[in-house]
């Protein structure tokens, strides 16, 4: 033991210090590497635990809760449940949203709780500011909030917003905007503490009121005497309850909102491992190269008797001293990242699926063990090969020049075949179904790919070697023909790293071509689907999840103006179906067959699918959306069984329509269809179709001016909302962009220390060079344009490779994980700058170690003999 | 004079110890001078050959190429003077292994800007003349020992330079191939009448030289 840290020290530690920007350039690619994943990787859970997180604190001692199918369930009905008392203590409860909104502009969403006070406080703690510690009595509480425009907020809000108990408060709930006073804060415990503060608690009567949804509850929560086991009475309750209740635990909705979001999240992590690997390739890099420089002194080590075993120790133990240093410095770096990938995803999230207040999990245990456990292995397996290739160096080896005159690289048929057999494996794998929903398949199909690019890079960079002479020569001189020479004499160096920049970068070409078809295809949707004027939502309708009507009020003046035509009263919701959630859409099928326009999947013919729609009216038919279809592998015809307040009821699918707003499956029925089991539906959003002639602008803002301060509503032309869908669409994608730029930038430092240690390795060479007369500018010039074609190099098989790849997320991991259909497209412009850039990056990437080469001295040579 | 030296002196700072390699050196050689130099190992032959190729400059003294001071050239300047003035070839490792033997040889026309076409024909003259014709489109590593230091002579002559440096150009060699190559050295000598500066430790290889200079301890021992 003794021996190999001295071994250790002297042979590899000193070694890595002399070749510090190598080691630097190591460690930080790591370091980036684990960063993105552990960033992801929090982003993710972020999004998740700040959702469960809310049910947990909201939920309290709840131990089971009895909801309806999508829309609450009506207060009438509790009074049949009297039943349920048996079991323990019931409280009846409304959520919903509202818009906090101050005089200068601020706004931000409170989560509302409607509770019967009374009730309430043996399922959830209430402790106020002014009470203390100590709860306040029922009676001092009911005084509190017997006003219906009383509410209660959170100290940590009132903080923020300097706000006192007696002040008032504007908030919006779904249109309508009032005044409210506040009447208490509560302190930072049980519920308030639920997102970020941003909490609110009324009195149910009063929320209902303000929600607009008179008579209507969200659920009902149970708190279990000790009488039964929590599985027995859900299994008892469940046999009694009437048909279109169900009975379910809290941390279900959390299980729902994960499903949801799962797809979205895999691929999000998927991606982020591609900085790893390159990563990685940085180690692999690393550790080939010091065993490629050091064959000679490693022959000495065994010649003078040390084991093969240590040998391969040593090399390893390298690669676990930067994978350590790495790892540690990617958790610092994580942090950070975190910040800015939430930031990032959360348009999405919220738009998309879930409002909930986003901040990145702190570093944990969890974090640590993570970073350690993938990096430190990985990097072992990546440091294997070339230590291997160490332990094996013979000890005549050590015979100066033993390899310096090895034959010239000579092209082995295996590197052909490998990516011969890779692609094959890889179109197999891209034919199979999807794991469970996820497309595992797809993704080794992709590895495949990857890896079978980068065994193709020698072979590349042979033919360019080849036929590289007579394009540089003419191009840049003989600059040009040595910095050839140079890149054909150093194939089995420079090969991992043009292999581990084509692999970044064709992850780039595949995600922009992949980006910039969806892109095409949304625009091509947006142009067919959206034929309506103008579209109206409620201001606290963020996202479906969202329960909020438009008033009466609103939709009176809108029907009433003048220019109006149409309203397409449109209302949707989620419903739990299989594991997850979808979303259930109503409108007027004839409003929308008169005006608007779908575009149809099946039946593909845009006649044969309005007549399929014209058909479904006042049928227990649906139309459905295309992802839902694949998801749930439906075909045209199908039926499909959705629970409703009345039990459940078999739909059939009239058709598959495309829409791109969301991943969850959508079903749409006609607004008779919906009333006979869910009754009168409420409008979430309004679809308004104006008289020929009329002017968008001028309605929008007439509409604006009718509503006044009293209703707050979102008016979108159909220019302003197809803006806005763009908007959400790219916000979608940032991140995307954000993780790829990182995987490029670590591999673009894997060029760079490639070709400083080419540089220190060709000292000699280079020196002959300044000695026959090349001066320094020479001497960088070629340098700089070696750079330049590893930068070339990696980009042409990025572009080869990304193109096979965008063709595998387009076809096969995005139908299988959201079910879109997208039309190809390619995004020419985007391609030809990012690869202008490359070859700019990866020049400049060349400058250091250009500057180093031509700071050798011209003696250089003679030194050393 | 092709060259001029005057009390030169080279000292290496390396750290606490002082290495003072050459210590003193005055010596002159004229146009079509074939000088070869000679002395124990360490007594400073290679140091004062780097100072005559322009290679190093010297801490002391005069040295001045074709009447050229060089001390006081920068690095550009020394870098144009080598290029244009100045061959050398070396023990070991003269040629680069990733081009060509021709490519090697036509090396420096092409670094001082010359055209493509017709560095390309001298270099295959100079191939044909060195013996090595049928080896131009070769790597360094296809070639003997004595086939490698024949391409180096001729790269270090294709432009014509006033001064040829030689390091020990047979150390590494058979006798046979020595012979060769120092049978080339001395026709160069004669037509075009090549000064030669050669640094050699046997004496058969200096007896082919018009000039001996016997170098000790940095110093020159004996000239002739
Ligand atoms: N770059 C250098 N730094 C420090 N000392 C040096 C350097 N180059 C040479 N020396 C020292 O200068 C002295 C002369 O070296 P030089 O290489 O000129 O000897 P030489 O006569 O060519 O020997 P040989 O016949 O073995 O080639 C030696 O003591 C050597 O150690
Ligand atoms: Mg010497």
């Amino acid at each position: 033991m003794k021996l190999f840290s001295k071994l250790f020290h002297q042979f590899i530690l000193r070694h890595l210090v002399r070749e510090r920007m190598r080691s630097i350039a190591t460690i930080i690619g790591i370091a980036l590497g684990i960063a993105v994943v552990l960033a992801i990787q929090m982003t993710n859970a972020s999004s998740l635990r700040g959702f469960e997180k809310a049910i947990e604190t909201v939920s309290g001692r709840t131990s089971l809760e009895v909801v309806g199918t999508g829309l609450g369930l009506d207060e009438g009905v509790v009074t049949s449940l009297g039943w349920l008392r048996s079991y323990g203590q019931v409280a009846p409860i409304i959520e919903g949203e509202a818009e906090a909104r101050a005089a200068d502009g601020r706004r931000e969403t409170l989560r509302v709780l409607g509770v019967d006070i009374l009730k309430d406080r043996s399922f959830r703690e209430y402790n106020l500011l002014e009470f203390g510690a100590a709860e306040p009595t029922p009676q001092e509480f009911l005084e509190l909030l017997i006003d219906p425009k009383a509410v209660v907020i959170t100290e940590k809000f009132a903080r923020r917003w300097g706000l006192k108990t007696g002040d008032e408060i504007e908030l919006t709930f779904a249109d309508r905007a009032t005044r409210y006073r506040i009447r208490g804060l509560l302190l930072d415990e049980g519920p308030a503490r639920a997102v970020d503060g941003n909490f609110a608690l009324m009195d149910i009567a009063a929320a209902q009121w303000a929600l607009g949804r008179l008579g209507r509850l969200d659920r009902l929560d149970v708190l279990l005497g000790d009488r039964k086991s929590l599985d027995q009475a859900e299994e008892e309750i469940r046999r009694r309850l009437p048909p279109g209740l169900k009975v379910q635990r809290p941390a279900r909705r959390g299980a729902q909102v994960e499903k949801m979001l799962e797809a979205f999240h895999f691929n999000l992590a998927a991606l982020s491992y591609i900085a790893l690997l390159v990563g990685l390739f940085l180690i692999y890099n690393t550790v080939s190269i010091s065993v490629i420089t050091r064959r000679e002194e490693i022959g000495t080590l065994r010649a003078v008797g040390v084991t093969r075993g240590r040998i391969l120790g040593l090399f390893l133990a390298e690669a676990a001293g930067l994978a350590v240093i790495g790892c540690g410095l990617g958790l610092g770096l994580a942090r950070g990242l975190s910040y800015g990938a939430v930031r990032l995803t959360a348009t999405t999230v919220q738009s998309l699926y879930i409002a909930t207040a986003a901040t990145p999990e702190p570093l944990g245990m969890r974090q640590v063990l993570l970073a350690f456990g993938i990096g430190l292995p990985l990097a072992l397996l990546a440091a294997a090969l070339p230590a291997l290739e160490a332990a094996r160096v013979a000890p005549m080896a050590a015979m100066r020049g033993h390899d310096r005159l090895a034959s010239r690289y000579r092209l082995k048929p295996i590197l052909l075949l490998g990516p011969l057999v890779l692609f094959g494996l890889a179109w197999w794998m891209a034919g199979q179904p999807p794991v469970q929903g996820l497309p595992l398949f797809a993704y080794g199909s992709a590895v495949s790919i990857v890896f079978g690019a980068a065994l193709l890079a020698p072979a590349v960079l042979y033919g360019l070697g080849r036929i590289g002479d007579r394009v540089l020569f003419k191009l840049f001189r003989v600059e040009g023909r040595l910095a050839n020479a140079n890149l054909a004499g150093s194939i089995p160096r420079l090969s991992i790293s043009v292999a581990a920049l084509a692999v970044s970068l064709s992850m780039m070409v595949a995600i922009a071509v992949m980006i910039g078809s969806f892109r095409e295809t949304v625009i091509y949707w947006v142009g067919q689907t959206l034929q309506a004027d103008l579209y109206l939502r409620p201001a606290t309708r963020n996202n479906v999840a969202t329960d909020a009507p438009f008033s009466p009020e609103v939709e009176q003046i809108v029907a009433g103006h003048p220019e109006v035509a149409a309203v397409d009263r449109f209302r949707n919701f989620d419903l739990a179906y299989a594991d997850g959630l979808v979303t259930i859409g109503t409108g007027e099928f004839q409003t929308l067959l008169n005006y608007g326009s779908l575009q149809f999947k099946e039946p593909a013919e845009p006649e044969a699918g309005r007549e399929a729609m014209r058909r479904a009216i006042g049928q227990e038919a649906v139309v459905v959306s295309e992802s839902f279809a694949l998801k749930f592998a439906k075909q045209r015809g199908d039926a499909v069984t959705l629970d409703t307040p009345r039990g459940s009821v078999v739909f059939r699918i009239a058709a598959i329509y495309y829409d791109y707003s969301s991943d969850r499956g959508i079903l749409v029925m006609d607004r008779g269809t919906f009333n006979r089991y869910w009754g009168e539906p409420q409008a979430t959003s309004l679809t308004v179709y104006l008289r020929d002639g009329a002017d968008p602008d001028r309605v929008r803002d007439q509409l604006l001016a009718r509503f006044g301060d009293q209703y707050r509503v979102f008016v979108f032309t159909n220019k302003t909302l197809r803006e806005e869908v763009l908007r959400i669409f790219d916000s979608t994608f940032s991140i995307t962009y954000a993780l790829e730029v990182i995987a490029i930038f670590v591999a673009i430092l894997g060029v760079a220390s490639t070709l400083l240690t080419l540089i220190l390795e060709r000292r000699r060479e280079l020196s002959i060079l300044r000695l026959v007369g090349a001066d320094y500018r020479q001497v960088r010039k070629m340098v700089l344009i070696e750079a330049g074609m590893i930068g070339a190099v990696s980009q042409a098989i990025g572009l080869l490779i990304g193109l096979l790849l965008s063709l595998l997320l387009i076809y096969v991991i995005n139908v299988q994980s959201f079910g879109w259909t997208i039309q190809f497209h390619l995004p020419t412009g985007f391609l030809i700058q990012s690869s202008i850039l490359i070859l700019i990056a990866t020049v400049l990437a060349g400058l250091y170690p250009a500057r180093a080469a031509s700071r050798l001295p011209a003696t250089e040579q003679m030194a050393e003999e | 004079m092709i060259l001029n030296l005057k009390n030169v002196r080279k000292r290496y700072e390396g750290g606490e110890s002082v290495v003072e390699a050459v210590r003193g050196v005055t010596l002159s050689l004229a146009a079509g001078d074939f000088v070869a130099l000679m002395g124990p190992s360490g007594c400073g032959k290679s140091t004062l050959l780097h100072l005559c190729g322009a290679m190093d400059r010297p801490s002391e003294g005069e040295l001045s190429i074709e009447g050229t001071e060089i001390r006081r050239l920068s690095d550009d300047q020394l870098t144009a003077l080598r290029r244009q003035r100045l061959g050398f070839v070396f023990q070991f490792f003269n040629l680069l292994p990733t081009l060509t033997v021709r490519e090697n040889i036509e090396l420096p026309l092409l670094l001082s800007g010359a055209a493509a076409g017709e560095s390309a024909r001298r270099a295959g003259e100079l191939a044909e003349r060195v013996g090595l014709g049928h080896r131009q489109g070769h790597y360094p590593q296809q070639l003997s020992g004595g086939e490698m230091q024949r391409a180096a002579i001729a790269r270090a002559i294709i432009h014509r330079p006033a001064l040829l440096i030689a390091d020990e150009p047979t150390g590494n060699l058979d006798s046979g191939n020595g012979e060769k190559v120092l049978e080339l050295l001395k026709e160069l000598n004669r037509d075009p009448g090549l000064t030669i500066l050669m640094a050699t430790h046997s004496n058969e290889t200096a007896a082919i030289a018009s000039r001996l200079v016997r170098m000790r301890d940095g110093l020159i021992e004996s000239e002739g």
